[in-house]
């Protein structure tokens, strides 16, 4: 079913090249099969039906979509480890260019691959973060190595006294340049979505609108104090039109929860109110005897009510 | 001095280490079905180290590339047989190549795919990499996408024994597609009815088989004598 992917048109001694030619060949996907090659198939096949097949094929392209989409982020891996263009680029003001590109490339990647390209980086000498042009820091590592101390800033002590002290393992310290490229990859790193990029659903903007720290930090200053006032929110809600039945109709055409079958929704809802028996209507309670110290709760006396004898026994007439 | 003579310890060591895996490559070679002559089998450490050696002492990995041609009978077991598509199938093997990378750490895709760069040009089969570290996910993963090519990656640790020459570990012998057949008619089985041997289990690693072949297993038995069990690489 698979086919075997185009021989190379192109042989060349250049390794820049031939990453450029393979880079250009677009990955070997799946194509299904035509209904002549399903029933030949299916021939020499007395057991297995169409419906085998079909979810047979299902399946495959299912997995074939999975390794297309692996192929995609090791491509993206490979293009972002170019990143940023120039060798002056500032990691703090990253050029449009490269900020676009980065977030694109960075749109199917989960934070295990992107953990991946982090590694990738380091592995080629340069800072985690992907817009920083910067070598990583790198300790020569003592005998005893592998953690060091990490102060925090003054009065970051236990109780706003002294500085806070934190071992961390030196591979962590190590993949940034600075602890500032750290804060501005990790901020990525959170944004990104755990889901595969084949499970993901159209409109699903986790992972693909993705901030850098920079902007994030000039969004939320930007951003006006929030007003909470009722007038707001009552304005805000009937901006919404919930009452609207054809604007909840498409509401629920965008969140697929209509169906030819049931056009109101996934459930049928039917209102029917209770039948009222009699159409007495209760009168209010009226003032008995026993009511007058309360009586008991539930078997309980309260203690101010517990009359005492002038002989000490409790008077048990009131409780029964 | 002293510091001289560690230093000369340290090369010593690395060399001696070297040497047995350059060993096990050969022998993983011959077992796989590959020509080696008798000598390449059994290089003593002196050899080695004459041939191998930098002015310091330490092994010199850039010099170590093997290259080495199957033989005809590794090529009748990996001829597929004749079908009405295919009558005349060609033996699906050819000349491997073995590489060591010289880097002592960090290596990821740039290494990977300048091996699969030379793989690739000087068309080779199958390509051996050999590291002395992990190699990243990320190289892992392009190792194995070249299309129309084998490349598998050892680290040199993985090669410092020739684990099939362990006496716990059975003789497993790869079958030709023929045999195969003679097998599942003899038992009357259909393939998946064997039981299986996964492609990433170290033996299978070490015999570079594929998928949907089938190895036999040969064990001692107390009671048997022999016994004889056969499993499917999945």
């Amino acid at each position: 079913m698979a086919q075997s992917g185009p021989s190379h048109a192109l042989k060349t001694s250049l390794p820049e090249t031939y990453a450029a030619v393979n880079a250009q060949q677009p990955p070997p996907s799946y194509k299904y099969p035509t209904q002549e090659e399903q029933d030949k198939y299916l021939e020499g096949r007395p057991g297995a039906t169409q419906q085998h097949l079909e979810v047979a094929l299902e399946h495959a392209q299912q997995i074939q979509t999975q390794k297309d989409a692996e192929d995609v982020i090791l491509n993206r891996i490979l293009e972002l480890l170019e990143l940023p263009s120039s060798p002056t680029a500032d990691p703090a003001a990253p050029s449009q260019e490269d900020t676009i590109k980065f977030k694109y490339a960075l749109a199917p990647f989960r934070p295990s691959d992107y953990d991946n390209l982090i590694l990738e980086r380091n592995f080629e000498d340069s800072c985690g973060y992907t817009l920083c042009p910067r070598k990583y820091r790198k300790q020569d590592r003592g005998p005893g190595g592998g953690f060091q101390f990490k102060y925090g800033p003054k009065g970051s002590g236990p109780g706003g006294r002294g500085r806070s002290v934190d071992i961390v393992s030196e591979d962590r310290v190590e993949k940034w340049c600075s602890d500032a490229c750290a804060e501005r990859a990790l901020w990525i790193r959170v944004q990104l979505s755990e889901k595969p990029v084949w499970e993901r659903r159209a409109g699903d903007t986790r992972g693909t609108a993705i901030l850098l720290l920079e902007e994030a930090r000039a969004k939320r200053l930007k951003a006006p104090a929030p007003t909470s006032s009722v007038s707001s929110v009552v304005d805000d809600l009937q901006s919404m039109g919930l009452g609207n039945r054809d604007r909840s109709r498409e509401l629920a055409m965008e969140r697929g929860d209509t169906s030819t079958i049931r056009p109101d929704g996934r459930v049928n809802v039917n209102i029917r109110e209770n039948q009222r028996s009699s159409h007495q209507v209760p009168g209010a309670p009226q003032m008995r005897p026993e009511d007058a110290n309360g009586g008991t709760i539930e078997g309980y006396v309260p203690r101010e009510q517990q009359r005492v004898d002038q002989d000490g026994d409790i008077d048990l007439l009131d409780q029964i | 001095m002293d510091g001289d003579s560690a230093h000369s310890m340290e090369a010593e060591r690395e060399m001696t280490r070297l040497w047995r895996t350059f060993r096990t490559v050969y022998e993983l070679l011959a077992d796989r079905g590959y020509e080696v002559s008798d000598n390449e089998l059994v290089l003593p450490l002196e050899d080695f180290r004459a041939k191998y050696a930098d002015p310091l002492g330490y092994p010199d990995r850039t010099k170590m590339k093997i290259q080495a041609r199957p033989t005809e009978t590794m090529k009748l077991k990996y001829t597929a047989l004749p079908s009405k598509a295919n009558p005349n199938p060609q033996p699906d093997c050819g000349t491997i190549y073995v590489d060591f990378c010289p880097d002592s750490s960090g290596v990821g895709t740039k290494q990977v795919r300048a091996f699969n760069h030379l793989v690739d040009e000087n068309n080779f089969h199958t390509g051996i990499f050999i590291t002395q570290t992990p190699i990243s996910p990320s190289a892992v993963r392009l190792l194995s996408g070249v299309p129309g090519r084998i490349c598998e990656h050892f680290q040199e640790q993985d090669l410092l024994v020739n684990i099939t020459r362990h006496e716990l570990v059975p003789k497993h012998v790869l079958l030709s597609p023929e045999e195969k057949a003679k097998l599942l008619e003899r038992y009357r089985l259909k393939e998946s009815q064997l039981p299986r041997i996964q492609v990433s289990d170290p033996v299978a690693r070490y015999l570079g088989l594929r998928r949907g072949q089938v190895v036999k297993i040969i064990r001692k038995s107390e009671t048997a004598g022999r016994y004889a069990s056969y499993r499917w690489v999945i």
